[in-house]
């Protein structure tokens, strides 16, 4: 009787405790949604003004007028409505951020035609990072004193340098060497060099999680270095790596933005700043471009979030 | 005399100048079971895992049905000879160490089918056929997290035996369980036991001991101080170290 009472008063605790969780994250989601409709607002292009005991609400756009005889486009503004009272300090105006909507419709195919290419630098990219990975973590561990300073010397170097330099190195070093490799092998080289510098790491600790039972217990089956390093530590390891090889791949997505300085690797940033330094409408390209990579990177943190629950729920 | 499964001649093993195994001659015979018992650090467990390598032995040999290894052996004939030994001898751990990515099942058949090329479903059989005899054939789609640690024991040792061993290792197999499932695997242990199987056992388990054992063997410090009956050491031990050990053992009971 007593423990049956004392159970309910657990579970009450663990429900008064739930109820408590739920009420954070639904004001979590409904700041979330604040926070986006005041950026929507504040790049909405509307302007409230007092003045002379009149409250207007008016929306500025982009229009193409004629002036002299030359067409141009300039802001204009329409006010949509006004209120017959000032606010009590008259004069005083709230303008948000216009930004030019005309030329955002105009080039969002052309900007966002760079998705599948910045998603072709970085599935290539985190191909080669995984296969260097694997190597340097496996070098890391290896008892023969070259091979082991070979992994570290890579892991060092890499890491001691800016990405930005080692691209401009696969790309406008090595030509000086009578190697010319087209932007897109430049980036993918150097980036699959760096993250398979800082991935290594992953890696290492990956396969030095795994037990050393687990070796005895395979190398006691009679298994080879080979088979046990291939069919029981790998396997284990990689699993432990995968969230952190998730976040990699999310940082990659941006990071290939670095290889639009080549100038010529058609992705994302390269689209962006080709159309907006065209017509001197940088503003609207950014946001352009930072909305696509924004949306990309909840897409695949949502796909991590969803793989991560996957490998928990199973057969750790 | 039965022809000796396991040999082991002047063994002598070196962990820096710690000296855990002096000089070491020993040799089970076929259907054996043979307890090694005696207190942590007498090297009872490095014994044991010197048997298939586990541990280098520093000096001496190691015969495992009549292949014979040399603890000075180098190169790759070496390694052939260890991995020989190997695939005559199945071990059971402490910790159970079921690969914790594979079913049951796949535990069970990942050395035959890895290590022997033995055909997938000839391995299915042979592997149902022992989970069955370790009563965990009902758990074969399971992973080794669900189960129990009397369970995981049970197929670590379903999985040593479908490598077909001419002698099983266990080292401490039920030090790590808790107290209620020690039951289930030494049952099972008996059973293996009772089917012919050659068998040397590093316990804490002296009713184990009692019951199943042919011989005993008690280690302290690096040496065999007796090798004898299970009657014998119970009734009548010779060395006082063994004395101790019995007389703590029956003041435990």
């Amino acid at each position: 009787m007593n423990t049956s009472n004392q159970k309910s008063q657990a579970e009450l605790l663990f429900e008064a405790q739930e109820k408590k969780k739920g009420i954070f994250r639904r004001n979590v989601v409904l700041s979330w949604l604040g926070l986006l409709l005041f950026m929507i607002v504040m790049f909405s292009g509307i302007e409230i003004r007092s003045a002379n005991n009149t409250t207007s609400f008016s929306t500025w756009k982009f229009d193409n007028i004629i002036e002299n005889g030359i067409e141009k486009r300039t802001r204009v503004e329409t006010i949509q409505f006004s209120l017959p009272f000032g606010l009590p300090n008259d004069g005083i105006s709230l303008a948000t951020i216009l930004i030019d909507g005309q030329f955002i419709s105009d080039n969002l195919n052309f900007v966002a035609g760079g998705i599948a290419q910045t998603i072709q630098i970085s599935i290539l990219s985190i191909i080669l990072a995984i296969i260097l990975a694997l190597l340097a973590a496996l070098g890391r561990l290896s008892s023969n004193p070259f091979i082991y300073a070979l992994s570290t010397f890579y892991v060092s170097l890499i890491r001691g340098t800016p990405l930005y330099l080692q691209i401009f190195f696969f790309f406008l070093a090595l030509p000086q060497l009578g190697i010319v490799l087209k932007g897109l092998t430049a980036g993918v080289i150097a980036l699959g060099l760096n993250y398979g510098a800082y991935m290594s790491e992953t890696f290492r600790a990956g396969i030095a999680s795994v037990s050393k039972g687990q070796r005895e217990a395979a190398i006691a089956l009679g298994m080879t270095p080979s088979q046990t390093m291939r069919r029981i530590i790998l396997p284990q390891a990689l699993r432990f790596a995968i969230p952190p090889m998730g976040n990699d791949f999310i940082s990659m997505t941006k990071d290939s933005a670095l290889v639009s300085a080549t100038g010529f690797v058609q992705e994302l940033m390269w689209r962006a700043t080709k159309v907006g330094r065209a017509e001197f409408r940088n503003l609207e390209a950014l946001v352009m471009a930072a909305i696509f990579y924004w949306v990309m990177t909840l897409l695949l943190t949502s796909l991590q979030a969803r793989i991560e629950a996957r490998l928990a729920k199973g057969d750790r | 005399m039965h022809h000796p499964i396991v040999k082991i001649s002047n063994l002598d093993k070196y962990f820096g100048h710690l000296h855990v195994l002096k000089n070491i001659s020993v040799e089970v015979p076929e259907k054996q079971v043979v307890c090694l018992i005696g207190r942590s650090g007498s090297g009872k467990s490095t014994l044991l895992r010197c048997i298939n390598f586990l541990e280098d032995p520093s000096h001496g040999t190691i015969e495992v049905d009549g292949i014979k290894v040399e603890a000075e052996g180098k190169g790759r004939e070496h390694q052939n000879l260890i991995h020989d030994v190997r695939l005559k001898t199945g071990m059971v751990f402490q910790e159970f160490n079921l690969f914790p990515h594979m079913t049951v099942l796949e535990n069970v058949i990942e050395g035959p089918v890895i290590v022997k090329g033995m055909d997938k479903n000839q391995a299915i059989a042979l592997a149902e056929r022992n989970l069955d005899s370790v009563g965990m054939l009902f758990k074969k789609d399971e992973y080794p997290l669900r189960l129990s640690g009397g369970q995981k024991q049970r197929v670590a040792i379903a999985r040593a035996l479908t490598m077909e061993p001419r002698v099983m290792l266990f080292d401490e197999p039920t030090s790590a369980l808790d107290p209620e499932l020690i039951g289930e695997v030494l049952n099972v242990m008996k059973k293996v036991a009772q089917e012919g199987m050659t068998m040397i056992v590093v316990t804490h388990e002296m009713g184990f001991a009692k019951e199943v054992a042919d011989r005993v063997i008690v280690m302290s410090e690096g040496e065999l101080i007796e090798d004898t009956s299970p009657e014998e050491l119970f009734s009548n031990p010779k060395d006082p170290r063994t004395k101790a050990l019995i007389d703590r053992y029956r003041t435990a009971e």
